[in-house]
């Protein structure tokens, strides 16, 4: 917005609101612009304009290209708060999207893909249709990016109308723009998905080869991504692809340039030839070079890059480590970068430049600095032997200074070079020990105390210069005293002494009675007891030769490196982490109907089924909405994780990640949050708004863990808070009554709240025939008392007891009289897939007892129990897949009969 | 006498645009009336989900005219489009008998607006076009318009696609706003 437009933030009148809808209702247009413009303003300060959307909506319509553009800000701000009001916007998209100006058929077609309401999506397929073929390449490039959007809206649409075939043949575009945006938006799509959908073929290699020398920086971008992720058949072909992306590697931007050194790296690792890696790790040197003339931002983003690309071929960079070193300005995050990398590139050619910017950087006054550079010298020692020597000399000039921190970060890694180089230059120790009272870091106190008991031999006053540490032995910190502990035990070995053989009862005893710490006790015990029963073993344990270290500190795994290089110039090779590792995406997969899978389950099913049962109920242990899909999460063999099989009514605002290539700028809106989707399936509603004045409830009996629950949704659309809400049951055939007082908070206007509310039996029972009836009475201090009716569904009775042996089954079946079973016809029920249905059953406690076939048709067994162990003996026959199932049962109480039915075929009609 | 008054009302009428709904239920021909009034020719329409809306110029008045999706999911939305309305045009398919009633529901509900109170209406008995259409008589029957009480209304037999009957229409609007009926 422009600076003269600012007096459009200035308005805090009471009743801005009416005002404004006055003013967006006005006849003139001018009026009308200019109170559209005042809601914009309104919006990006926070305010909520969102009960003006029709009145803006209403401004849509318009020859003027500025109030458009304005009013599609507004819509796609605010339609996900007013999701059905957005449906009168779809009309003038697809107008727009048929505009004979091309500028007004893209914003449409841009702003459609940024409006992310179910129940329009659907409308805008045929305008995208369109616009991903017109004859406009900036309408066609957007329409692109708008497939990707769409995508993520509704994966299943997008394959459904064709749309990745229209992308693919996007890529053939005779415009480079919309190539690039094609292969951006299948990019960002095959991210989103487990399916292979985007991959590059040699035909359209050629075009994006082509497409990139003429693209835009960004553009670039893409198709050099796209591009590292092709695989080359042969070297030939990884050569050919490298020389025609060299010149990217001239690329004033940044971007570019590492985006070309990515895909560069990635088929470098095809070619065979030496001459031709040389030849490319000459000419990739030069422009990462420049990158670290950039800002210190930049600087430090190539740097990590660079770091990686170093540990893959140090050969690039080999002589260029003098661009690495610090100058006295850089901000401290590239010094730390520079001196890693530099650690990475001293070899025995260049360490005495080396050593000399590492001394130089450890006299400066930034500690972390210092104390890193120190550390790098260590570091460059134990790495180059030849060069360990020089490394010692200038670390103890270092210890010479006498700066406190300096000589502590000088021990820690003099100890590392003992171990690394054993007997070569104990000869310094004694210059060492002069440092010994200024220490009081831990790590150098571990350190130093380690040295000591390693060399306890050579060094004639070891148990003097222990036994001043160990008076203050429970005050150290953990680290120290594990030092102790073993500095003390090697003292010990090596000089059986008298003294020393003191020192090491203080320890033991210090290290085991007094200690809380469970390390410290139990490796003080292991010693205890290594030293008591056999001094010798003791001897071949403690005084062991050690195993030669090496420098892999801050070297990253093989496999980690690979894929970090894989992903250079993005977000990951920064923080040198797996893209997975901080950025968590959904990949939608399109659920597959799996129902023919099932032949061999059910033959199998017949002799063992009792364990097979068991096993596929704890799996699928809540009764899901879809048949299918509980089966599939049973199965396992399934990849789709369970949290995804449920179709996502609402997914959580995924902000943009693609962006747009250029247009609107959307940065600035603030996504609107959606209303949390209230877990599990849906209750069913028993009390509507419309008869609760505005409030409304939905309930169920369910069972959970053996215990009855009525599980409650309140959804307050009143406008006053609701609160005090009580509950009472009526007499019912099984006496069904609240456990305890209701637990709902005060319920805000638009707000609603879940509960389970804990049920007991037997309470408050009803005389006369059994019924399925649950009379409720809720009340709140607001509102008169509601009552509603409920059914109960019988199999929320049936106990987790209620499994039966086959022989116990025939037993029951055979000891009641005929006259106690009951059947009933259900035409409309069909049982498609077994499993699914076995699963179902289960969840609710009717157990899986046998399985036979008769004629054409299946029987099925199951038994199940009420409370005070009422057997229910049941019978389902039917042909899977068909309509019409039947169900037969016995039972002591046959009266109970209709309940069951009822129950049933609420169950088997989910 | 008459050109003074005719020049008074230009001057009431003149830059001021009168409101003016096109309703119906879906399919009954509202777009293409609308493009027919303001361009003069056909169109070929898809359903409207939302609204149109068009500036026609007619006997010295613009109208400034707002046609709305007749689709059920979109009738409910009518209501944000009523306040200031001066004239409500309602568009029957006189060859869609089924929906007769239907329609005769939704234009009695759209009577027993109070946001609409003061607006005239017109109703238009499109496709006539078509064998088996209702004339106008039947669909005065049908829609049960003898029942409409304070209000000024008129009906007209059109044919959107032959462009009959919807200026004449459009002349009663006209003289009957012009005469203050609005």
């Amino acid at each position: 917005m422009s600076g003269h437009d600012s007096k459009y933030f200035s308005t805090t009148k009471k009743g801005e609101i009416p005002e404004l809808k006055e003013e967006l209702n006005s006849q003139y247009k001018d009026k009308r612009k200019d109170a559209v413009k005042k809601v914009i303003a309104a919006m990006t300060v926070g305010k909520d304009v969102s009960s003006l959307f029709t009145d803006v909506v209403n401004c849509m319509q318009t020859e003027n290209l500025e109030l458009k553009k304005l009013v599609y800000l507004y819509l796609i701000n605010y339609a996900k708060s007013q999701p059905d009001l957005a449906i009168l916007a779809v009309n003038t998209f697809v107008k727009d999207s048929q505009d004979p100006n091309p500028l007004i058929r893209a914003l449409a077609v841009r702003t459609m893909g940024c409006i992310r309401v179910d129940k329009i999506t659907e409308y805008l397929c045929d305008p995208l249709q369109r616009c991903l073929k017109d004859d406009d390449p900036y309408v066609r490039k957007t329409a692109a990016i708008c497939v990707a959007k769409l995508y993520d809206i509704n994966a299943e649409l997008v394959e459904d109308r064709g749309f990745l075939d229209s992308l693919k043949d996007l890529i053939s575009d005779n415009n480079p723009m919309v190539v690039a945006n094609a292969v951006a938006a299948l990019a960002e799509i095959q991210e989103n998905s487990n399916r292979p959908i985007f991959e590059i073929t040699s035909h359209t290699l050629s075009k994006l080869l082509t497409a990139l020398n003429e693209c835009t920086e960004w553009g670039q971008v893409f198709i050099l991504d796209a591009l590292s992720r092709y695989k080359a058949a042969d070297a030939r072909e990884a050569e050919n692809i490298v020389e025609r992306v060299t010149p990217r590697l001239q690329h004033a931007n940044c971007a570019v340039v590492l985006s070309a050194v990515k895909m560069i790296l990635q088929q470098m690792e095809l070619i065979t030839s030496t001459d031709v890696v040389r030849n490319l790790c000459k000419k990739m040197a030069p422009p990462l070079v420049t990158l670290l003339s950039a800002e210190p931002e930049i600087q430090y983003v190539a740097l990590r890059n660079i770091n990686l690309i170093v540990q893959r071929r140090p050969t690039i960079l080999a002589h260029e480590i003098k661009v690495f070193f610090c100058k006295y300005n850089d901000p401290i995050y590239v010094k730390m970068e520079k001196l890693e990398i530099m650690i990475k590139l001293a070899s025995d050619r260049n360490i005495d430049q080396v050593l000399l910017e590492f001394k130089e950087y450890a006299t400066e006054v930034d500690v972390d600095f210092v104390r890193k550079a120190v550390r790098a010298i260590g570091r460059c020692a134990i790495k180059l032997e030849r060069a360990a020597e020089r490394c010692i000399s200038v670390l103890l000039e270092l210890i010479k200074i006498k700066v406190n921190y300096v000589v502590q970060e000088a021990i820690i890694v003099i100890k590392d070079i003992f171990r690394r180089y054993p007997n070569t230059y104990e000869s310094i120790i004694a210059t060492l020990c002069e440092s010994l009272d200024t220490l009081d870091e831990p790590e150098a106190k571990a350190s130093m105390i380690w040295i000591i008991g390693e060399y306890a031999e050579r060094i004639d006053n070891a148990d003097e210069l222990l036994e001043s540490f160990l008076e203050s032995f429970p005050e150290e910190p953990a680290q120290v005293q594990l030092q102790l502990l073993t500095a003390t035990v090697k003292l010990f070995l090596k000089k059986p002494t008298e003294g020393p053989q003191q020192m090491i009862q203080v320890v033991l005893n210090n290290a085991t009675v007094e200690t809380d710490n469970p390390d410290l006790r139990d490796r003080a015990y292991i010693y205890w007891r290594l030293l008591s029963t056999d001094p010798e073993a003791a001897k071949d344990v403690v005084l062991a030769e050690k195993p030669v270290i090496t420098d892999d500190s801050n070297q990253l795994e093989p496999t980690l490196l690979d894929e970090l290089l894989a992903n250079i110039a993005t977000l990951s090779s920064v923080y040198h982490k797996p893209p997975e590792a901080f950025v968590t995406r959904v990949k939608t997969t399109i659920p597959r109907t799996e129902d023919d899978e099932y032949a061999e389950g059910s033959e199998a099913g017949y002799s063992e089924s009792p364990a097979h049962v068991t096993d596929s109920a704890a799996a699928a242990s809540p009764p899901t909405s879809s048949g299918n899909v509980p089966y599939a999460t049973a199965r396992q063999s399934s990849p789709i994780p369970a949290a995804q099989t449920q179709p996502t009514p609402a997914a959580a605002p995924v902000p943009d990640l693609l962006g747009d290539l250029m247009g609107l700028d959307n940065s600035a809106i603030v996504p609107v949050d959606e209303p949390a989707s209230p877990a599990g399936p849906p209750l069913p509603v028993v009390l509507p708004a419309s008869t609760g004045q505005g409030l409304q409830i939905s309930a169920q009996l369910t069972r959970r863990d053996g215990q009855i629950f009525y599980n409650l949704l309140f959804e307050n659309n009143t406008q006053t808070p609701l609160d005090g809400f009580m509950i009472q049951f009526n007499k019912n055939t099984f006496g069904l009554a609240a456990a305890g007082p209701l637990q709902v908070p005060p319920l805000q206007p638009g707000s609603s709240v879940r509960t389970l509310l804990p049920m007991v039996v037997f309470q408050n029972m009803s005389q006369g025939p059994p019924s399925s009836l649950l009379q409720v009475a809720v009340k709140n201090s607001q509102q008169p008392v509601w009552y509603f009716n409920d059914k109960i569904q019988l199999h929320v009775f049936f106990t987790e007891e209620g499994r039966m042996e086959r022989a116990n089954f025939l037993e029951t079946w055979r000891s009641l009289p005929d006259s106690n079973e009951v059947s009933r016809d259900f035409p409309n029920a069909v049982i498609s897939s077994v499993e699914a249905t076995l699963d179902q059953l289960a969840a609710s406690n009717m157990f899986f007892i046998a399985k036979r076939k008769h004629a054409n048709q299946d029987v099925f067994y199951f038994s199940a129990k009420l409370p005070q162990g009422v057997p229910f003996l049941i019978e389902l026959t039917t042909v899977v897949g068909n309509p019409g199932v039947k169900s037969a049962i016995k039972t002591p109480n046959p009266e109970m009969a209709p309940l069951f039915f009822e129950s049933i075929e609420a169950l088997l009609r989910v | 006498m008459g050109l003074l008054f005719s020049r008074m009302f230009s001057s009431v009428f003149g830059n001021k645009e009168a409101r003016i709904l096109v309703l119906g239920l879906d399919n009954a021909g509202k777009t293409t009336i609308l493009y027919r009034l303001q361009m003069g020719e056909v169109v070929s329409t898809i359903p409207t989900i939302g609204f149109n809306v068009e500036t026609v110029q007619y006997n010295n008045i613009k109208f400034q005219v707002w046609d709305l999706g007749g689709q059920t999911s979109i009738r409910p939305y009518w209501r944000c489009y009523f306040p200031n309305t001066q004239a409500i045009i309602y568009v029957v398919d006189s060859s869609d008998t089924d929906r007769l009633v239907i329609a005769k529901e939704e234009f009695h509900a759209i009577l027993e607006e109070e946001e609409l109170r003061g607006a005239v209406v017109l109703i238009f008995a499109n496709k006539q076009d078509l064998p088996g259409a209702l004339d106008d008589a039947a669909i005065t029957e049908a829609l049960e318009l003898h029942k409409i009480k304070n209000r000024q209304w008129s009906i007209f037999k059109t044919s959107a696609i032959k462009g009959e009957g919807l200026f004449e229409g459009l002349d009663w609007l006209s003289n009957t706003l012009k005469s203050g009926g609005g």
